[in-house]
């Protein structure tokens, strides 16, 4: 029987609920395939040879690093699940303003710890990852459909198009246009944009859309009431090393206060 | 003689950790509770970011029991500008509360716990033999879900939960669906708790010396004081001062002690304290059972969970009823910030949480502490742990190691 893996790296283990979310689906998936590591919901865990490895959270420790590689040298695909696993996720948001070093003092008053710790990465950015998806937590559907897809042969494909597309399909008023904060024109669409349809603006959480135009974007967040920092900050929360693709003109102090 | 015994992955537990126990000469000669967890220094990313953000940065702490952090971190946001909230919103976040205890309680009792009990490796491996017991933990899970996406927006890290309330709140229609969907759980709840108490729990009866939870009304409101097993009441201006976190030099969760000793939090303290507030309907139910609360059998921290998600569904009926008859109400109340250091504290359901922001005058985070569950109950499962083992000398190591991962799991850490 064909083997699946679903491993956890450093996260909130949010991915894998969201997995186990799928009832249906899992109900027609074990009658095909073995679910042979799974350590947050089962005991008998193998880590043998795997069809497809479905990883969860950032690299961040040593033994991250380790059980991701021994995973990639075990699985015919590796999917990274998720903004931590696809990106570095809202733990590496700070990446580029802080060292490791000054992270663990404000936070645990020591530079070390009784693990070896790394600044927080994408999966990425350590192994080959053959597919990924994003999203805090990833969408159960793009799951179900991810493993039909893989399980039969077939590429998943997901269209890297902005969540503002999917707003027009659900008929929700654009909130950009209302003065809220929205990243739908730069972010990547296939949730079905649930926040926008609550009344949030859209946070990032599925990452970068194709060609996305930061400095229009961080234009438009101005316009309703972000500073240019607070702008980039709010962009930078979930886009782990995605973030280096804001660029702004010269002139654009970035750290300015006062919205 | 030397005996060692390491857990080296615990599994069925949703953070990463390990045990290592060191027996000499028939004595317990160490025993260390080890999370591996990678940091993620939320404490250090919140700093500099606007208000508005800190609750969606810090209900990545964790994705089953999201919403407490989200509110806990909000009640800190509004505590700091000010902010009251009007009663309905008060009324909508707990009606949340209920789905996140539905959801994050099945998940613990059929998909965590219960293979233990019933001798299999896993739910998934379970629903060969039980399918339909299985289907019901999926089923008191759905509904709890359904729950939180209508009000929060997603099944998981719903980002409608803000400081001030919703930008969206459930239509008529919509929570009179609630309102059936918890209709139609509370006979499977009820189940729930039937075979939760029918289970044969290991005997395990070391008293907790000090247990904790929110004081409040009831066990589903929000408090702004702790209440200790000892009489002690304190603020939660006065958190901090009380539990007194320690790094710990093996594992990467702090290590929390109050008066230097370890407490019991979570649904076992929360139901012992609650048993004589708690609706008729479940008092009704209490009764019937086997095992009775107050208990010290820290096992039944899973039966605790049980009569609570009846609880909860109970009054989320309650609230749901109040809520219709509230309709149409507004989400939101203005949320202005101002300098300041705001407190939260909330019943998660693994056990008390604790958020505390201080803001500059625009509104941007200076610092923050959060003081999580698993960091509290680090000390009080290594102190069961220790009883656990010097009762059991006699079992071999693949039982002692079976019965100390089934006491782990009862934290559910």
């Amino acid at each position: 029987m064909v083997k699946i893996g679903i491993m956890g790296l450093t996260g909130c283990s949010g991915c894998q609920c969201e997995i186990l979310n799928c009832e249906e689906a899992i109900y027609r998936l074990i009658e095909k395939v073995e679910i042979s590591y799974f350590p947050l919901a089962q005991d008998n865990n193998s880590f043998g040879e795997f069809e497809i490895l479905f990883v969860e959270g950032s690299v961040t420790t040593e033994e991250d690093e380790r059980k991701v590689k021994e995973g990639r040298e075990r699985a015919k695909f590796l999917v990274a699940v998720g903004s931590c696993a696809c990106y570095g996720g809202v733990q590496s948001q700070r990446n580029d303003e802080a060292s490791l070093e000054e992270m663990l003092l404000a936070v645990y008053g020591r530079k070390e710890l009784p693990v070896k710790v790394q600044k927080p990465r994408a999966v990425s950015e350590v192994v080959k990852v053959d597919y990924e998806l994003p999203g805090c937590p990833l969408d159960k559907r793009q799951f179900v459909y991810a493993v039909a897809s893989i399980l039969n042969g077939v590429k998943p494909f997901f269209p890297k198009i902005p969540v503002c597309h999917e707003c027009k399909l659900s008929e929700t008023e654009c909130l950009t246009l209302k003065g809220i904060p929205c990243q739908g024109p730069v972010t990547f669409a296939g949730c079905g944009a649930p926040c926008t349809a609550s009344g949030v603006g859209c946070q990032g959480c599925r990452g970068n859309c194709d060609f996305p135009n930061f400095e229009e974007m961080v234009e438009i967040l101005k316009k309703n009431g972000l500073s240019t920092g607070d702008a980039v900050k709010f962009l930078k929360v979930f886009r782990g090393y995605q973030s280096k693709e804001i660029k702004l003109s010269e002139g654009v102090v970035e750290n300015e206060k006062g919205a | 003689m030397k005996r060692e015994l390491n857990i080296n992955h615990l599994t069925r537990v949703e953070g990463h950790g390990a045990v290592n126990i060191v027996i000499e000469n028939e004595m317990l000669k160490e025993i260390k509770l080890r999370f591996t967890e990678g940091p993620r220094f939320f404490e250090f990313i919140t700093r500099e970011r606007l208000y508005s953000e800190i609750p969606k940065i810090v209900s990545r702490i964790c994705g089953i029991c999201y919403v407490s952090h989200r509110l806990a971190s909000s009640l800190a946001v509004e505590d700091a500008f000010g902010v009251k909230v009007t009663p309905e919103i008060e009324l909508l976040r707990k009606l949340l509360v209920v789905g996140e205890y539905l959801e994050s309680h099945a998940l613990h009792l059929y998909f965590l716990a219960l293979p233990d009990y019933m001798g299999y490796p896993s739910a998934i491996a379970m629903a060969k033999d039980y399918p339909n017991i299985v289907r019901r933990g999926f089923f008191i899970k759905e509904v709890g879900n359904r729950i939180m996406k209508l009000i929060g927006g997603k099944t998981v890290h719903g980002e409608n939960i803000l400081p001030g309330g919703f930008k969206s709140v459930p239509s008529v229609d919509d929570l009179k669906k609630v309102q059936e969907d918890l209709h139609r759980v509370l006979p499977e709840i009820k189940a729930t708790i039937s075979l939760f108490d029918s289970l044969d729990y290991p005997e395990f009866n070391d008293p907790h010396e000090l247990q904790m939870c929110v004081e409040a009304d009831d066990p589903l409101s929000f408090g702004d004081k702790v209440t200790l097993s000892d009489g002690t009441v304190f603020t939660k201006q006065e958190y901090e001062l009380f539990v007194e976190e320690k790094v710990s030099d093996y594992s990467t969760a702090k290590c929390s002690t109050i008066k230097e000793k370890p407490f019991l939090i979570g649904p076992l303290a929360r139901v012992n304290h609650y048993a004589d507030r708690l609706l008729e309907g479940t008092k009704k139910q209490l009764f019937l059972l086997k095992n009775s609360f107050p208990s010290s059998n820290s096992l039944h921290a899973n039966l605790a969970r049980a009569i609570e998600i009846l609880e909860f569904a109970l009054r989320g009926i309650e609230i749901t009823e109040v809520l219709i008859n509230a309709s149409p109400f507004k989400g939101e109340v203005p949320v202005a910030p101002k300098k300041g250091t705001g407190f939260g504290v909330k019943e998660a359901p693994r056990g008390t949480l604790y958020h505390r922001y201080s803001f500059d005058d625009t509104g941007r985070c200076v610092s923050a502490n959060i003081i999580t569950p698993t960091a509290q109950l680090q000390a009080v499962i290594e102190r069961d742990l220790k009883s656990l083992v010097e009762r059991s000398k006699e079992a071999s190591d693949e039982e002692l190691k079976k019965r100390a991962e089934m006491l782990i799991r009862a934290y559910d850490p």
